[in-house]
């Protein structure tokens, strides 16, 4: 069997120019993966074959070569676009979506271009074969999603981050400083700061649950001379320095 | 000469019978049936059943690296069975004979899916390998600059080679995607289009989809094919350029001139395409067409081939040129990326063998389990013996007298008459695998080793098949001579698998070892620095929590303090040089971050930094890491216990 020698380039003329839209006009990611990846996988480089007038023998061959045909397409339009300053979404829907149509509507003037391969006869598949494959695709899916969750959710390492960071430069006299927990249980903390050796600011019983993040920004006062910030974090439990950071303040 | 009549009196000769003997098993007796019955039907029977198991073993292997990573002792007892149930039924059936050719070549495609699979699931929601973060790296910065050519500190030869940034990124604009799904997606088309693309060229040359199912398989063995060549960087896109490249002009070289026209210009946009996608790729594809037009030029043949001749020889001239030409444009930074690599390979290599003393201590399979090891050393000596059996046979299915025993055929050869070029060549190129296994034995060695296996298996793939169909299986493969191969096609895809990866099992945090140094904690600090220092900071670090700043950080992260001063100066040593503390004050590095994990353990690739540095038998201390500290103008702004960073920008204030 050989398909109608035009039926497919019609096909690809209309794909281009409903993912060309698509791109344009919606946000859905699924809604465009589904058009753009047959489109910057298959169809372009397809009808770019047929434009050439590439000969296959098998729908595998057709297949793989507008495969690569497609790659090329994408390699091509990235330096074409580069040069043009148009590497965005717009410029790479224009340029498969230009592709495709030129190369279409050359292939469908062609007088002696080669057939489609044949399609491979149809396979018979009986109730329990379609089940297995279906059983196998759900599981193989949802050992997908075990491994994504696991990734998620198991840590090696817990921990508390402390910070202090300085104004930033040509910012408002102030700095920063924070405490995130990567625990597993909620943590009761104080903190102290000096600056220049001196007692700055105290934040007693400071308590962060697993996952959580404090942070103020302490106004301080700019001298002529840069100062050190010292920041402490100490665990009331044990009364014991957990934690210790620092930073210089830059001179007015 | 002894008359035959005296032979037969006193008994046969064991010195002739041994010869005979090894004539008749590395001989080029051609005794197979390569085709397969072109009316069998697809058996939807087996395609089900063999989905199901996949599945299956998927399965026990994402629940092998969930205990893995949490160091039960069960994590092999899940693992290994998953990949053995994974690897060795559909291997068995594609290797089987008498099945149909779009079953093989269907279960081939869904085997090279499933080791996707296997290979992603290490890591499903990220990219871990250290080649993949640097060309993660460039495509973000393509998506943010949107221009190509943008300089990578951690790969400086990527921005000439940028194809796979530019589909990817391409992927990403039109659908909305992640990096990770679009360079995920790719990879899946990509390694699928592979094995179809293999296929297609040993069917071509060989005339045989059995013979070409059995190749695809012996290829499937290659270190490379499982991890390597199925990573998100530039050489799983170069691959796929050039085998494609290898199938187009093989099937057309029977085509008449018209379409062999129209071929060869499909064959010279992927060839455009490949040279700026990956260099040793393309150089491998230009050597490749170089010889073949050798070959041509070499053989004997009548006016009628001429046209087949030049049309290699104007292939063999797009090969050459279009990478020279593009390297040449980009201003030849090919040189200083490569040259350094083969050349302290290659000195490695000559000190191994003269005895020499090494200053670097290697890390081997000797850090494998032994079953691995074990596994990896049976598939390579099954390979050597597919080899053996295969060379003068697979050199005999190219010779032009059809003679199907004897030595005529390599008699032909000799002569210059042969039928196809291309098997000639591969099977000579069959010599480099047991190069490739010599150059193993040294780490430095073991990179050329590994980026010549891609190509040395084409030909590895092709002499094994020659070797199974024609001598071990035989025309009426039966009892033992049917199993006995299928289960060592089964071995050398295993052992594929086993010398992919020093460990394929997720584990937990170890230092110094790349993708098995990349954990949760390493990955937040990065993005902390990103939220809370913004992106685009200058930062160094040890090679994994550059890489971890660069990508999920987006900081400008450095290999060297100054030009020719390496950042491990900095991080090693009781206490700061006075010289390197001055090149550091006067460099515009901002911040240092130091992981104390480093001193937990002594590196598992050898190195903290970067490979050309010395390597380190012990680990690093804590003390020593933690010199900044005490250093007037460096301020410890993070600490989370375990990674500080320094900001150092007080320095240059004082420098």
């Amino acid at each position: 069997m050989k398909i109608p020698s035009q039926r497919d380039l019609r096909a690809a003329l209309l794909w281009a120019i409903v993912m060309l839209a698509a791109v344009g006009l919606s946000s859905n990611v699924l809604l465009r993966t589904v058009l753009v990846a047959p489109m910057v996988f298959f169809v372009s480089g397809h009808a770019m074959l047929r434009a050439i007038g590439i000969k296959t023998s098998s729908l595998s061959e057709h297949l793989a070569y507008a495969v690569g045909a497609s790659l090329v397409i994408g390699i091509s339009g990235g330096f074409i676009l580069n040069a043009a300053g148009l590497l965005t979404p717009l410029g790479w829907a224009s340029w498969f979506c230009a592709i495709t149509v030129a190369a279409a509507l050359v292939a469908g003037r062609r007088s002696d271009a080669p057939d489609l391969p044949p399609w491979p006869g149809s396979v018979p598949v009986r109730v329990w074969q379609g089940t297995a494959m279906a059983a196998a695709l759900l599981l193989a899916s949802g050992a997908y999603a075990l491994a994504v969750h696991d990734e998620a959710t198991y840590r090696q390492f817990n921990y508390t981050a402390f910070w202090i960071l300085p104004p930033a430069s040509g910012g408002p006299a102030r700095m920063t400083v924070g405490v995130r927990s990567a625990e597993t249980n909620t943590q009761r903390l104080d903190l102290e700061i000096n600056l220049d050796g001196q007692p700055f600011a105290v934040f007693r019983s400071l308590t962060l649950a697993p996952g959580e993040t404090w942070s103020r920004e302490i106004q301080i006062p700019i001298s002529a001379t840069s100062q050190r910030a010292d920041a402490r974090l100490y665990r009331p439990d044990d009364n014991r320095l957990y934690r210790s950071v620092s930073t210089l303040v830059p001179r007015r | 000469m002894m008359p035959a009549r005296l032979t037969a009196a006193t008994g046969p000769n064991p010195l002739q019978g041994a010869v005979q003997l090894v004539s008749a098993i590395i001989g080029p007796d051609l005794r197979g049936s390569s085709s397969d019955d072109p009316t069998r039907p697809v058996n939807c029977d087996w395609i089900a059943a063999l989905c199901l198991t996949a599945a299956v073993a998927l399965l026990l292997v994402v629940a092998g690296h969930a205990a893995g990573r949490r160091a039960y002792d069960v994590t092999p007892l899940l693992f290994w069975p998953g990949v053995i149930l994974l690897v060795v039924p559909i291997s068995l059936r594609i290797g089987w004979p008498r099945v149909a050719r779009g079953e093989r070549l269907f279960l081939l495609f869904l085997f090279a899916e499933l080791l996707l699979y296997y290979k992603t699931v290490y890591a499903p929601t990220s990219f871990v390998g250290h080649d993949e973060f640097l060309h993660w790296v460039a495509a973000d910065d393509l998506l943010t600059a949107r221009r190509l050519f943008l300089s990578n500190s951690l790969l400086p030869i990527g921005p000439t080679y940028p194809a796979l940034e530019i589909l990817t990124t391409a992927i990403v604009n039109l659908t909305g995607l992640s990096v990770f799904v679009a360079g995920t997606l790719l990879l899946v088309i990509l390694k699928g289009t592979f094995v179809v693309g293999l296929f297609l060229f040993y069917e071509a040359i060989t005339g045989s989809p059995r013979m070409s199912a059995v190749a695809c398989l012996a290829y499937m063995g290659c270190m490379t094919f499982v991890v390597f060549d199925s990573m998100f960087s530039y050489e799983s896109l170069g691959v796929v350029l050039c085998m494609l490249t290898f199938a187009v002009e093989a099937a057309s070289r029977d085509f008449d001139p018209r379409a062999r026209l129209r071929a060869l210009g499909l064959i010279a946009l992927l060839l455009a395409s490949l040279a700026v996608t990956h260099h040793v790729t393309a150089a491998f594809a230009a050597f490749y067409f170089a010889m073949l037009a050798a070959f041509e030029a070499l053989r004997r043949q009548g006016s009628s081939l001429i046209g087949t001749t030049l049309a290699i020889i104007f292939i063999a001239t797009l090969a050459v040129a279009l990478p020279v030409l593009w390297v040449m444009a980009r201003g030849n930074p090919l040189s200083g990326y490569l040259g350094p690599a083969v050349e302290s390979g290659l000195n490695a290599l000559m000190r191994k063998f003269s005895g020499g003393v090494t200053h670097r201590p290697e890390v081997n399979a000797l850090s494998q389990p032994l079953g691995m090891r074990l596994t990896t050393a049976v598939a390579v000596l099954l390979l050597s013996l597919g080899l053996a059996t295969g060379f003068f046979r697979s050199l005999a299915l190219a010779a032009s007298s059809g003679a199907p025993s004897g030595w005529r055929p390599i008699e032909d050869i000799l002569k210059r008459r042969w039928r196809d070029s291309r098997i000639v060549f591969l099977t000579i190129l069959a010599f480099g695998f047991p190069v490739s296994v010599i150059l193993r034995l040294t780490q430095s060695a073991w990179e050329i080793a590994n980026r010549m296996a891609t190509f040395v298996f084409i030909s590895v793939g092709l002499v094994v098949a020659v070797s199974i169909v024609h001598f071990w299986q035989g025309r009426d493969a039966r009892g033992w001579r049917r199993a006995g191969p299928a289960v060592a096609l089964s071995i050398i895809v295993m052992g594929g698998i086993t010398s992919s990866s020093l460990d394929p099992i997720r584990g937990r945090y170890k230092v110094g070892a790349d993708q098995q140094s990349i954990e949760a904690m390493g990955i937040e600090t990065a993005r902390w620095t990103n939220e809370w220092l913004a992106a685009g900071n200058r930062f160094t670090a040890d090679r994994v929590n550059r890489l971890l700043l660069a990508s999920y950080g987006r900081q400008d992260v450095r290999v060297r303090i100054v030009a020719g001063v390496d950042t491990a100066l900095l991080f090693e040593g009781e206490t700061l040089d006075p010289d390197i503390l001055r090149v550091l004050a006067r460099s515009d590095i901002d911040f240092l971050l130091v992981d104390l994990r480093l001193s937990m353990a002594p590196p598992v690739l050898g190195f903290y930094f970067e490979p050309w540095q010395p390597r380190h038998g012990k680990a690093l201390s804590g003390s020593d890491l933690l010199k900044f500290n005490d250093i007037k103008g460096v301020a410890r702004i993070y600490d989370n216990g375990w990674i500080v960073i320094y900001d150092v920008r007080g320095l240059h204030e004082n420098s």
